[in-house]
């Protein structure tokens, strides 16, 4: 008889608990966030090692095939590499500013666009252009470094971009992306210097995400996540909202789409070259998606929507609702995205693409909101 | 300590037709609502803090516009193509770099890469402006698109002046000469006026003041010896006359038609505003640049959607806050700022009304910009003798202070006044003159410590 009696209040405890949103501790939700970004660099920096074995690979026999092969890698690094934007714009190792003891992150080392290809290589109606054909410029790390953005913005001589550049070529194909030809890496004048700056750039890349990745590792002592725990909760909880926010409400729905859209210009279009921009949006939403839900790849632990559950059910619900249909604009575009921003005025696919851009700021709003709720300061920057 | 006819900070809260009454966030916030908290290079560079996330893609676009660099004509990127045929940059970006100040060349070697001569002949143009030269029009455009020679080149070199304090120290200035080479042909007489490029952020701001607040100081100095004086100017728009804001010499009454006006005489881009290349009949007889005049047709270079973001842009660029403001030192030198009469001209604070297109982030704002927008005499060392509408030739608008302790941080310079001839804020106020000469002999009639305080102050700013 006991034992029956002591069911009965057990599993009204359990059903009371699960109606009732389970309280989240903010500490829980920072530790799991490091976690997250830790699981996320970690898997950049695998795609970005396997890009560079295909690079590699293509270097030391050019052919077609291996330049298919390191153009689809780079695809795929970038898959994983655009999920990472989400933990931007609060400082953090990805864009800490420089000061004493420390260099400034390497974000714009590694994603910096629009690129002047002439600074780089040779574009059309200038055979002799670019860093590639002055054999007074050393190619290696160190001088590329002091090279990229020198004095213009524009010029941008590493990352990400620099490698698109490099495998695709200036895209003069609006239903296509760039055609490079493997003669580039062969035959054409400075292909030595090609190759070297193909091989530097792509070492570079895996380089900084290798240190980002260490500088999220769990259970160190002296590393930014061992600081990111030790903050105020509520300042580490602002710095989350607030890459969300900047992500979603400034570089995704201004930067990425609204200013494409209306300059009807290429150039503001990410990944001009491979005509790859659709997954950097996908991916770059489901980067956000991954901070909220807690989860990336294999790794699952609490994310913000527990958090924001314990204060208000509703707004969880909606805040996800959201970011999926957002996702689903994302996939749903028409592709190339620059078919979209060559299209006439109120065209549908220049509807898609302004849905898309409206919808990217109302989700900023919405993590605003939920900033506010919680009393955590989540900010736009927009530079 | 020096006591003179001290002139009290004003402050100004008209709130005529206005029924609400502004937040006053307090004096660190130099731009009110729009105030962020940057240092860095980027201080002048950020949106205002206030914005609305749905005016980002305004924001954003205007900035790229800004920064965009326009190529000549025809081009495969139509959009932002129509450069020239003469200019002087081929972006806004170039000479307000990071949203910054220009500054001069340091030796006869250099270009002007941020700076701009505007010239003119003795007399007035038919809206009562200056009157362009027949050859050269209102500015010398020193670059030019490939096939056309640019209008000419000029150099600068500097005489060195030196000085002392009445307490012994002493003091540099240099004053610049300028040498022009024109390729077009002489031009005896014409006026000209060195300026470099102003910092642009709280702009929208100023557009905000209501005009009744700037003729309220204008009369309260009258009875107090400064005199500042409105320029009412010609606007594109109306085609009459408003009160001007914009410009060394308060020249241009709104941000609109200064930036419509900017991108033809500085990148040779049409709006709607200005249709027509900026060239003088004279210039048109040269073959390479007839056919220039001809391209463009029924378009503008600068189609009016980019105009209106670039504008937009140019309206809510945050301000950046004060830095150290509590600092007892850095209160001692904004009360000496205002005693010996630096705040009569330079005004600490105003509010904002309903900004003439509606943006309300930068309307009902208290604000901290320094400066009344009105024209002074400021004697004859400082003077171009290039008259601009109602502004004679020594008179100039007085330039707002916000910001002005951050220059160094995003321009890498600390040069200031319209040519850049001050290395520096000590050597500018020394170059007070005319209407401000009282306020300069005060100034170099303190004590060291106290010259230091008031420094320390506007680096504050």
């Amino acid at each position: 008889m006991q034992k029956q009696l002591l069911i009965i209040p057990q599993a009204i405890l359990i059903t009371i608990s699960c109606l009732k949103p389970q309280p989240v501790s903010e500490a829980a939700v920072v530790r799991d966030y490091s976690l997250l970004v830790h699981a996320s660099y970690l898997q950049a920096r695998k795609d970005a090692q396997a890009m560079q074995k295909s690079v590699s690979d293509f270097l030391a026999a050019p052919g077609d095939a291996g330049l298919k092969s390191a153009r689809d890698s780079w695809i795929k690094a970038r898959v994983s590499y655009s999920q990472t934007e989400a933990f931007r714009f609060y400082g953090g190792p990805i864009d800490r500013p420089k000061s004493q003891g420390k260099e400034e992150g390497p974000e714009a080392l590694l994603n910096s666009w629009p690129v002047n290809e002439s600074y780089i290589d040779y574009v059309k109606g200038n055979p002799g252009a670019g860093i590639i054909n002055d054999p007074r410029i050393q190619i290696n790390a160190t001088t590329l470094t002091g090279k990229n953005q020198q004095k213009d913005e524009a010029d941008v001589a590493t990352g990400f971009h620099a490698i698109e550049f490099l495998l695709w070529g200036q895209d003069f194909n609006p239903a296509g992306p760039g055609d490079r030809p493997v003669s580039d890496y062969t035959t054409k004048s400075n292909h030595e210097r090609r190759k070297q700056y193909l091989r530097v750039t792509t070492d570079m890349v895996v380089t900084q995400l290798r240190s980002l990745e260490e500088d999220w590792a769990p259970g160190k002592e002296n590393n930014y996540a061992a600081e990111f725990q030790k903050l105020n909760s509520k300042v580490a909880l602002g710095h989350i909202l607030t890459g969300l926010v900047t992500l979603a409400g400034f570089e995704l729905a201004s930067e990425r789409t609204a200013t494409a859209l209306k300059s009807g210009d290429q150039e503001d279009e990410q990944s001009c070259f491979s005509d790859n921009t659709h997954n950097d949006f996908i991916n770059n939403i489901q980067g956000i998606l991954n901070v909220y839900e807690g989860r990336v790849g294999d790794y699952s632990g609490i994310g913000l929507d527990a958090w924001i559950k314990s204060a208000s059910p509703e707004m969880a619900d909606q805040i996800l609702e959201a970011l999926r249909s957002t996702k689903d604009k994302a996939i749903s575009l028409p592709v190339p995205v620059d078919s979209i921003l060559a299209s006439p005025k109120n065209s549908d696919s220049r509807q898609k693409l302004e849905s898309l851009s409206h919808a990217l700021a109302q989700d900023a709003k919405l993590f605003q909101k939920a900033g506010i709720l919680l009393g955590v300061d989540a900010r736009l920057i927009a530079e | 300590m020096v006591m003179c006819k001290g002139f009290p900070i004003v402050l100004v809260l008209l709130s005529l037709s206005e029924c609400r009454r502004a937040r006053d966030p307090g004096l660190q916030y130099s731009g009110g609502e729009t105030t962020v908290f940057v240092t860095s290079s980027l201080a002048f560079s950020s949106p205002a803090a206030n914005l609305d996330v749905d005016k980002m893609p305004a924001f954003t676009f205007g900035n790229r516009v800004f920064n965009t660099n326009w190529v000549t004509a025809p081009s495969s990127t139509k959009n932002f193509d129509g450069l020239g045929p003469f200019f002087n940059r081929v972006s806004c970006s170039s000479c307000h770099l990071l949203d910054g100040r220009g500054q001069p060349p340091e030796t006869p070697k250099d270009t002007m890469d941020s700076m701009l001569v505007r010239v003119s002949l003795p007399g007035e143009s038919e809206v009562g402006g200056p009157r362009p030269h027949p050859i050269y029009g209102d500015q010398i455009n020193d670059r030019a698109i490939l096939g056309v020679k640019p209008e000419g080149r000029i150099t600068v070199r500097y005489v060195e002046i030196a000085g002392n304090y009445p307490d012994g120290k002493h003091y540099d200035l240099r004053r610049p000469v300028y040498s022009f080479r024109l390729n077009y042909g002489d031009a005896p007489g014409i006026l000209f006026s060195p300026r470099v490029a102003p910092a642009i952020h709280g702009l929208g701001l100023l557009e905000a003041i209501p005009e009744a607040a700037i003729l309220a100081i204008a009369r309260l100095q009258a009875s107090s010896g400064i005199q500042g004086k409105p320029n009412y100017v010609f606007n594109a728009l109306t085609g009459g006359k408003s009160l001007g804001r914009f410009g060394w010499k308060a020249n241009v009454p709104t941000l609109r038609q200064q930036n419509a006006g900017a991108a033809l005489g500085d990148i040779g881009l049409t709006s709607e505003i200005f249709p027509r290349e900026n060239i003088t009949a004279i210039q048109k007889d040269n073959k390479a640049l007839a056919s220039v005049a001809g391209l463009g047709g029924d378009s503008v270079d600068l189609k009016t959607e980019f105009l209106d973001d670039l504008t937009f842009y140019t309206q809510t660029l945050g301000v950046p806050a004060r830095r150290n403001h509590k600092d007892p030192e850095i209160r001692k030198g904004e009360q000496i700022f205002s005693q010996i009469g630096c705040s009569g001209c330079h005004v600490p604070t105003f509010e904002t009304g309903e900004h003439p297109a509606g943006i309300k982030e930068v309307s009902h704002q208290v604000v901290h910009p320094y400066t009344d927008l009105l024209l002074h005499d400021m004697g004859s060392d400082l003077a171009d003798g290039r008259p601009d509408f109602q502004a004679s030739g020594s008179e100039w608008r007085t330039p707002p202070l916000w910001g002005i302790g951050l220059v160094e941080a995003v321009n890498r310079h600390t040069t200031l006044l319209h040519d850049g001839r001050a290395r520096n804020l000590e050597e500018a106020i020394l170059w007070h003159g005319g209407q401000a000469a009282r306020a300069r002999e005060a100034f170099k009639n303190m004590s060291e410590k106290e010259r230091t305080l008031l420094l320390r102050f506007l680096k504050s700013l």
